[in-house]
């Protein structure tokens, strides 16, 4: 009786993953399909697998270089994300009082704001910031980070203030009272604790930062330092989209990120040999 | 005390960022721009006609390699480019030549525009085709276009739509036969935007018509052009299946496969059609609005020059469009890469298809009429007709209706 | 001295962050309040003309603002709602002891990945074709048309497809939070022989609140500022009965080119949406701390 309690419900998630997979199989199979073939029909197997489309949109893509600025631009932005809303986060949730509360509050406010109503400003900002003080917002790849890391920070810090919240400050104390400093206790002791939360703040920073296309198209312009979803622009239009090669395009884009997701989710969840040992 | 110690602690923090930042981005500068002596060496071009992007990066490499001036190309998605614009101008990181619509785009941005009267190729741009500000040439046509009706030939004969009485009937048969008679599209152009110029187009002065209009002085409702206008919409809804589910992609395909008999589109369909396996010939027939017989052309995007760049890189795009339209690599670009039906006389229009052949025949004896688009109010289609459109398409609503409804969409936009 | 100590690494651990979180969100959300106060197309070079509080008196009248805010909220609520029950389900399920649960994870996660022209594409598609085909199958061809072209259903559509893509992303959070609760006291409940809902209800979902504090406040801010699934699913129509807050404001600035308006529109709404939340968060952040 039991079993079969299990056996149905392997079967509802199989059927689940089946309902909510539907749409990306539309989207593989058609990566393979010219007009004709997908207008006569979207859901059929394509006539051929032949990899035409995924060579001309790797080609056009300007792939390897495309990939490579999205792996520094994500890498390096999400490395500063964690590092630093981490330690921030810590910081509220350990020296309670008002001015951490109005720096807690002031973060997830802003998480309110659609992006579309900062974006001239931010951008006005960004290059009085360029022409003033002479550090190359624009242009660079670095300057991207240094924004990414600015609008990821109210989202990461929400996660980490949860999360902290929730371990025992007798650890610290312990870790203090041996004479280890604020950055040491930090560091060996707390960043440790937080690996399933930080295992979440990446996958989430990661997707978002390494599908953006709107903050990267306003802030890079030489072609050398397009990212993936930027080098993507041929594919769609005036009128019209070639859908074999931006559903190609797609597909090349987030095979990284569900790799990347797959390994990293393994550290949200407690291993089932760990949670015997407790 | 505390206060000083708290904020030189920040102080020191920002410095050492503000430095790295430098540093990292003073490295890559240095990288980028190794080789560049002045600003006139290098220019950038940001347009909004994605089509034609890797075959502009293709001439650009040509000019470079003739001219040693480095021409940099900056990717749009298209929907979202004339904002993309704005910002990149408003931030100072402007790009030297871009691309505007029409004539309120120009306005709106005059203190962008280059004058372009003064270059030599300007005289040879087809009659009205230029775009103006106060009466300085400030923008060259990519092309012209058109619009009508697209047609199979071997189920429309152009004597079954010459006026209102023939095109209702030729649908009434269509409809008799489960052929989709006419097909529009949901996008916002294909929807209305389009098709809602014939009324405007036929007025004497559409320019004018349209100013009347905005101040209230005249009212659609009694326009003999709109109240028939209006008897073509019902027409069209009665007899065809609703055009809100249609994606344009859709519509080519159904008027491929024969399961639509006239779409209302323009010569721009051509590229996609030709992904099709046909086996029936086209062509392009006006709109028969008051029995008209001219199609409709105009131009859709136009070369513009950033005014507020240093006069170096404004000469060094004025350079580069002249090169564009009367060297010989250029030209043949223009027609063979873009595929663009010609808006200067001094260039040659290559081998067309039907839809550009028509165009082409049609602007080049004058027999059209114009795009009365190009005067509307900026971002009406979208914003105020389509939501109308979709009203007519999907509620109860009379052709007589239709107009009165256009009327109030169009006052709700100002 | 301990306390000038304590204040210098609170310095030292939050001023980084604090930096570059202003320059980049804090100060041009400023100028944008700024320009609210301003007659203004959005163009550098043209006029800024100050009107003080007139944007604001304008937007009181602006129908189709106030209709959008309205449709907004609904599709909010709606939303969040549906994200969160189907998100947690889908956790609950993920971490059971299951052979197929690694993949499933990765599997309800995948639509997260999907964003802009290519999700409309596919969900237009859906919606004309898959739905038509399931009515006439089914023979409820009442519920199962194309949505997106009914003014009524073009909403729930926009629910449906935004529940499919963020339903993953909640349930990362919410696996998070399930693997915080410590086996012994699901196995002591189990013992004292808890059904498994009254272990649910009395027992997980208590030790839960904290990722449901943020999973609630995570979708309802992206629910709130949802702007690329609704402009690549309907647009706004039919006939603007789905022009949600953010594309009223987009097509305000950059369409009707008024940006002090659009500006003013953004305030206020922020405003109105900040206090009810903030005031939800600072309610449950005090509960969690009481138990």
């Amino acid at each position: 009786m039991r079993k079969l309690f299990g056996y149905s419900k392997e079967i509802l998630l199989v059927l689940l993953a089946i309902v909510f997979l539907s749409p990306i199989y539309i989207i593989f199979v058609n990566s393979f399909k010219d007009r004709q073939e997908l207008y006569d029909n979207a859901l059929s197997l394509p006539a051929t697998f032949s990899l035409q489309y995924y060579l001309e949109a790797m080609e056009k893509m300007n792939f390897l270089s495309a990939i490579a600025n999205s792996l520094y631009v994500t890498i390096l932005s999400v490395v500063i994300i964690v590092v630093l809303s981490s330690m921030t986060a810590w910081m509220l949730v350990r020296t309670g009082g008002k001015l951490s509360t109005i720096i807690f509050m002031t973060f997830i406010a802003t998480m309110l704001i659609p992006f579309q109503t900062l974006m001239m400003p931010l951008m006005q900002f960004m290059s009085s910031i360029t022409n003033n003080l002479n550090i190359p917002m624009y242009n660079t790849r670095e300057g991207l980070i240094f924004m990414n890391v600015g609008f990821h920070a109210s989202l990461s810090v929400f996660l980490y203030h949860g999360f902290i919240k929730s371990i025992p400050i007798t650890l610290e104390e312990a870790a203090t009272i041996d004479g280890a400093s604020k950055f040491g206790v930090f560091w060996r002791i707390i960043f440790p604790m937080l690996k399933p939360i930080t295992a979440t703040v990446m996958i989430l920073n990661v997707i978002s930062i390494w599908n953006d296309f709107l903050l990267p198209s306003l802030t890079l312009i030489d072609v050398g330092l397009r990212t993936i979803p930027l080098s993507t622009f041929y594919f769609f239009g005036e009128f019209s989209i070639q859908w074999n090669l931006a559903m190609a395009g797609l597909t090349l884009t987030i095979i990284p990120v569900i790799i990347f997701y797959a390994l990293a989710q393994k550290h949200i969840i407690k291993g089932i040999g760990e949670g015997a040992v407790k | 005390m505390k206060f000083q110690k708290k904020s030189l602690g920040s102080l020191v923090l920002v410095l050492v960022l503000l430095l790295l930042a430098a540093c990292g981005g003073g490295q890559e500068e240095g990288s980028t721009s190794s080789g560049e002596e002045g600003s006139a060496n290098k220019i950038t071009i940001f347009q909004s006609k994605v089509e034609i992007s890797d075959q502009l990066e293709a001439l650009a490499k040509e000019y470079t390699e003739e001219t040693g001036v480095e021409v940099e190309v900056l990717g749009t998605t298209g929907d979202d480019y004339f904002q993309q614009l704005q910002i990149r101008l408003n931030s100072n990181q402007g790009p030297s030549i871009f691309s505007l619509q029409h004539a309120m785009e120009a306005e709106k941005l005059k203190s962008y525009v280059a004058d372009l009267s003064a270059e030599e190729y300007v005289k040879d741009i087809a009659p009205n085709m230029e775009l103006k500000l106060e009466d300085k040439v400030v923008g060259i046509p990519y092309g012209v276009e058109g619009f009508g009706i697209i047609y199979n030939k071997d189920l429309v004969k152009p004597e079954d739509v010459q006026d209102l009485a023939s095109f209702r009937s030729t649908l009434e048969n269509f409809k008799a036969q489960d052929i989709n008679g006419f097909g529009l599209a949901q996008d916002a152009y294909f929807l209305i935007g389009h098709i809602s110029n014939y009324p405007f187009s036929l007025q004497p002065d559409p320019t004018d018509f349209i100013s009347k209009l905005n101040a209230g002085e005249v009212t659609m409702a009694q326009t003999p052009e709109f109240q028939e206008f209006g008897q073509f919409m019902e027409a069209i809804k009665v007899n065809t299946p609703t055009p809100l589910s249609v994606t344009y992609d859709q519509q080519i395909g159904d008027f491929a496969s024969g399961k639509t008999a006239m779409i209302h589109q323009g010569n721009w369909a051509a590229g996609m059609l030709q992904e099709f396996e046909m086996d029936f010939e086209y062509g392009m027939l006006p709109f028969p609005l008051m029995g008209n017989d001219k199609l409709a052309v105009g131009t859709g995007n136009n070369w513009a020059i950033n005014s507020q760049k240093e006069e170096g890189e404004i000469q060094a795009a004025k350079d580069f469009l002249n090169w564009m339209h009367t060297s010989e690599v250029g030209k043949k670009y223009i027609v063979e890469e873009f595929g663009f039906v010609p808006a200067l006389t001094t260039i040659e229009p290559g081998e067309l298809d039907p839809l550009s052949q028509a165009v082409s025949e049609a602007s080049n004896s004058g027999d059209t009429i114009p795009w009365a688009q190009n005067a509307y109010p900026a971002n009406i289609v979208p914003n105020d007709l389509t939501p109308f459109a979709q009203q007519f398409f999907s509620e109860d609503m009379t052709g007589e209706q239709f107009v009165e409804e256009f009327d109030n969409a169009w006052q709700s936009a100002q | 001295m301990a306390s000038k100590n304590k204040r210098r690494w609170y310095v030292l651990f939050t001023a980084p962050l604090l930096l570059i979180f202003t320059t980049v969100v804090l100060i041009p959300f400023l100028i944008g309040i700024y320009y609210a106060f301003f007659e203004w197309d959005g163009i550098a070079a043209n006029p800024k003309v100050f009107v003080g509080m007139e944007n604001f008196t304008s937007l009181l009248q602006d129908e189709r603002f106030l209709e959008s805010a309205w449709i907004t909220t609904l599709f909010t609520v709606l939303s969040v709602i549906a994200i969160n029950v189907v998100g947690l389900a889908f956790a609950l399920l993920v971490t059971s002891k299951l052979r197929t649960s690694n993949v499933a994870r990765t599997m309800l996660f995948m639509p997260y990945l999907i964003g802009g022209l290519i999700l409309g594409y596919i969900w237009q598609f859906v919606f004309l074709d898959v739905f038509a085909l399931f009515g006439e199958v089914t023979g409820l061809d009442k519920v199962f048309f194309n949505w997106l072209i009914d003014p009524q259903f073009a909403m729930y559509g926009l629910v449906f497809v935004f529940t499919w893509q963020m339903a993953g992303y909640v349930m990362i959070i919410y696996i998070a939070g399930l693997q915080g609760i410590p086996n012994e006291v699901v196995e002591a409940s189990k013992i004292d022989g808890a059904s498994p809902w009254q272990r649910f209800s009395r027992v997980t979902l208590p030790l839960l609140m904290p990722a449901l504090t943020i999973s609630l406040f995570l979708t309802l801010s992206s629910a709130f500022k949802i702007y690329d699934v609704n402009l690549s699913l309907t647009g706004g129509g039919p006939a603007n009965s789905t022009e949600m807050f953010a594309m009223n404001i987009y097509n305000e600035i950059f369409g009707s080119g008024n940006y002090g308006l659009g500006q003013a529109k953004a305030i206020v709404f922020f405003l109105i949406v900040a206090a009810i939340t903030l005031t939800q968060v600072y309610i449950t952040k005090k509960r969690e701390v009481e138990m």
